[in-house]
């Protein structure tokens, strides 16, 4: 299990430093299927099975598909691999010292509360889903997408919400810029 | 069952992602590959967010994360059709040539 961790994190690492370093676009959009299905793999481990098929469909699928799309649709050129000068060299030490720094503090400064499910007490008893006498460790055993979806569509419903009009704009917005301006449209 | 011993090698996965992202956007001058980053700094938040609500045992780190899903699948929609909109000017791809507001 832990060999599985490491190597999936492992991968997950080497294909994001191919995204931000391959000179060709499409090579850097597939590192980032390879990163983006590695994360949904830690997701699955850290029992987030929902959102391990969102990060598979929305990601890995839709979102990649559509950067596939217009990279070969636009045909953009190779870029010159940047040259390793002072700048470089400072970005690969800010990179090293944050995620070291980042590590370092998360391994010594952090306490863990092993407690309930601390959303038990919200909401009242016509909500179905807050009168689950959730023990602890209730939400990462199994059936997890039930409670997220409990939680989703009663305590977090109105930015559920939002976020449908979040898409609403973003479609409106794409189909302006995208419009032809002189034509038949 | 991933161990608490896993949560720091987790965080710093995240800080990892998150600043090869940051690094993305600043070094490359492809505004395809600046998106592609952005989604990497996206993806970092998400595994430190789930990361955090499976160790203090709460689903709300599961629903932001969705939240941030959906607002990245929105960045993109907009910034792909921004970089169209630039290639259809007869531009070149080149973020670096797109100074028109700072001048």
């Amino acid at each position: 299990m832990t060999a599985l961790i490491a190597v999936v994190m492992a991968l997950a690492a080497i294909s994001a430093i191919g995204v931000v370093l391959s000179r060709q676009t499409i090579y850097s959009a597939l590192s980032l299927v390879v990163t983006v299905t590695m994360i949904s793999v830690l997701f699955l481990l850290l029992n987030a099975q929902f959102l391990f098929a969102v990060q598979l469909i929305i990601y890995a699928g839709a979102v990649m598909v559509l950067f596939v799309f217009i990279i070969a649709l636009l045909n953009p050129d190779a870029e010159d691999r940047p040259a390793l000068d002072y700048r470089a060299i400072v970005g690969l030490v800010a990179v090293a010292a944050v995620t070291i720094l980042v590590f370092v503090t998360a391994r010594n400064g952090i306490t863990y509360n092993s407690g309930g499910f601390r959303g038990q007490q919200v909401g009242a008893a016509s909500n179905p889903y807050h009168t689950f006498a959730f023990g602890q460790d209730a939400v990462n055993a199994a059936g997890n997408v039930q409670t997220v979806a409990g939680q989703l569509f009663t305590t977090y419903l109105l930015p559920f919400e939002i976020t449908s009009l979040l898409l609403l704009v973003a479609v409106i917005g794409a189909v302006y810029l995208t419009r032809r301006t002189r034509g038949v449209g | 069952m991933i161990s608490t011993g896993v949560f720091p090698y987790l965080l710093g996965l995240s800080a990892f992602l998150f600043t090869i992202g940051a690094a993305g956007v600043l070094i490359r001058r492809n505004p395809i590959v600046v998106l592609m980053s952005i989604e990497l700094m996206l993806n970092a938040a998400n595994i430190a967010l789930i990361a955090y609500g499976r160790f203090l045992n709460s689903v709300e780190g599961q629903i932001f994360a969705f939240m941030v899903i959906v607002v990245a699948a929105a960045e993109v929609v907009v910034g792909l059709a921004l970089v169209t909109a630039i290639f259809r000017l007869g531009r070149e791809l080149d973020v670096d040539d797109l100074s028109e507001m700072s001048e």
